[in-house]
């Protein structure tokens, strides 16, 4: 089985390759970072990364205020609950984006700052994350004795809100973490929703400068992927580090 | 002075009743252990203590305060868990500060009140380390320490030990009765263990299907069972059928001697108990007559299984240095007449007369 990386490696690799060849080719001027530079300098560029960027940390504070006393409560009091929760949450994974859009844009109304805004996007966000963010955080759950730990934070007098906070979340802090980054890479990379609502978050740019620069697409693409494999790689790393 | 006063207590789930009118009452600084197998209702009453679980009857009296319809964060009653209550995340000193810390102390007197509970359960040099970094026994030590740093009104051990293994659960179990003894809180202690039960607890109070069965003095439970649940449960006993006859009791044949006997209508037909320990060994001709099955040595003790001619078996614990018999040997059993436990046919003992 030693030889089977060979090909998968070659799977993986040689789009992202090809990709940057292409990022890097400059025309009959041979090869250098001109794309790079222009996007630098390109204002529209940093918005839209600016915009996902904000996006992505407002959908993990919502998932998260959401899901932590949700999933919380589900485990500690109502564990019958639990195949209604695991249904629940892989219904964004079957559910097409296409059909979530229809249907929110057609429920949702309210103040502009929320229907008028990208910040509406959280809502969908949210619920694309959802699956990630539930499993994450079930999973840090379930390896900690809430029961016990809930009982005896109780007993020497903590409320609700300081049992949450000072004993619930700092036992899960790889889950919570590992919630957030997977939550960063969804909205970074989600295209569907904002281009559909449009909003210019950084998928949608990518788009754009798909149509106008191929070289700026090219490169811009490798950053978006550097950037959520960083973020898969925080994953991984927050993981190992919480093991020990 | 009455510290914790149960009065009345009920709990159901669903069809089954787990606890029926369950009354009990702590004295200052008393150390009560609840004692009874799985299911008897004794975690049961400990929760409802503890404002885990509500009673669907009766009250919770703490210090003379009605405490039945208050939150478990506001009882001011500190508890010990079975295992793994300590907060991973937080050292040894910051576990034990964590009750100061909800109810706003200052962080200097938070860390002085840490230091000196760790210092009186004996890891003060441990008080930097993590749950993990501490083994089982520590682990209930810092627990202790975490309940008793908020002076509570009352202390509740939920089988603190059984998660240890049977060295450091004896030597922490003496070690609990000491620090509850030095800090004069009472406590509530339940167990499935009978030695464990008896050897710490200034009374006992043995459950049996949501009741108590008897509540007395450790000597009293084990020497004077007032029930046939109580007399089988706690501690071995050999139990025969009897018929009382004068100032004995007649069991297959013989007349044998039993003090408690008298108490009873002459001719009653009575369970008679008795501890392996009362048994004593002589010749054949003495006593009942009895083949030696097997032999057991326990160190100290030797305990001998015989079966009785015409009764069944019984066991007998000897020192180890005075036991002579071989398995097939043919002995007499006797015993000291005061030893056995004479309860009627429905499990009662005869009112004294007056």
């Amino acid at each position: 089985m030693k030889w089977l990386w060979v090909p998968l490696a070659g799977y993986f690799a040689l789009p992202l390759v090809a990709t940057a060849v292409l990022s890097l080719w400059q025309g009959s001027r041979g090869y250098g970072f001109e794309a790079y530079v222009t996007l630098i300098h390109t204002p529209e560029m940093w918005n839209s990364l600016l915009l996902s960027a904000r996006l992505a940390i407002e959908t993990i504070i919502a998932g998260l205020v959401i899901l932590v006393p949700a999933v919380f409560w589900m485990n500690l009091r109502l564990p019958r609950l639990r195949p209604m929760f695991d249904f629940i949450s892989v219904l964004p994974l079957v559910v097409p984006a296409i059909s979530l859009v229809a249907g929110i844009t057609a429920i949702y109304t309210g103040p502009d700052w929320l229907v008028g805004t990208a910040n509406f996007l959280v809502i969908p966000y949210v619920i694309l994350a959802l699956p990630f963010t539930y499993r994450a955080l079930d999973v840090g759950m379930r390896a900690l004795d809430l029961r016990t730990l809930t009982e005896a934070a109780q007993s020497l007098g903590a409320s609700w809100p300081s049992m949450i906070l000072r004993v619930l979340v700092p036992n899960l802090i790889t889950a919570l973490l590992g919630a957030a980054l997977l939550t960063i890479t969804i909205v970074i990379g989600e295209f569907t929703f904002a281009n559909i609502l449009l909003f210019n978050t950084f998928a949608v740019y990518i788009n754009h400068i798909g149509s106008t620069s191929a070289t700026q697409a090219a490169a811009l693409s490798l950053l978006a992927f550097l950037l959520t494999w960083s973020a898969m790689l925080g994953v991984a790393l927050g993981g190992r580090k919480a093991a020990r | 002075m009455i510290s914790l006063e149960a009065i009345s207590l009920r709990k159901v789930y669903g069809s089954r009743t787990v606890l029926a009118d369950v009354s009990l009452a702590l004295g200052a600084g008393e150390f009560v252990s609840l004692l009874g197998p799985s299911g008897c209702g004794k975690t049961t009453l400990l929760r409802l203590v503890a404002g885990f679980e509500r009673p669907d009857g009766g009250r919770i009296q703490l210090d003379g305060r009605d405490i039945t319809g208050i939150t478990a964060a506001k009882r001011n009653i500190g508890m010990v868990f079975q295992a793994y209550s300590l907060f991973p995340n937080m050292t040894a000193e910051e576990n034990v500060g964590f009750g100061l810390r909800v109810r706003g102390e200052a962080a200097a007197a938070r860390c002085k009140r840490a230091q000196e509970m760790l210092d009186l359960v004996g890891l003060a040099e441990h008080m930097h380390k993590y749950p993990h970094q501490l083994s089982g026994g520590q682990q209930q030590r810092v627990a202790l320490a975490r309940a008793l740093a908020i002076r509570p009104a009352l202390l509740l051990l939920d089988e603190p030990l059984s998660a240890l293994d049977a060295r450091v659960r004896v030597q922490l179990r003496d070690e609990i009765r000491r620090i509850q003894r030095e800090i004069g809180v009472a406590a509530l202690f339940v167990t499935h263990d009978q030695e464990e039960a008896l050897s710490i607890s200034d009374r006992v109070a043995v459950m049996e299907n949501g009741r108590i069965a008897q509540l007395g003095e450790p000597a009293a439970i084990y020497e004077e069972p007032e029930s046939l649940f109580v007399a089988r449960f706690v501690g071995q006993m050999a139990e025969f059928d009897a018929e009382v006859d004068g100032d004995g009791v007649r069991i297959a044949g013989h007349t044998l001697p039993a003090r408690r006997a008298a108490g009873h209508a002459p001719g009653e037909r009575v369970h008679f108990f008795l501890r392996p320990e009362h048994v004593r060994l002589v010749e054949p001709t003495f006593g009942l007559p009895g083949l030696v099955e097997s032999r057991t040595f326990n160190g100290p003790t030797t305990t001998f299984r015989i079966v009785l001619e015409g009764a069944g078996r019984v066991l007998a614990t000897v020192p180890t240095a005075e036991a002579r018999h071989a398995p097939g040997e043919t002995v007499g059993i006797t015993w000291d007449p005061a030893a056995p436990r004479i309860l009627k046919l429905d499990g009662g003992v005869p009112t004294p007369e007056t």
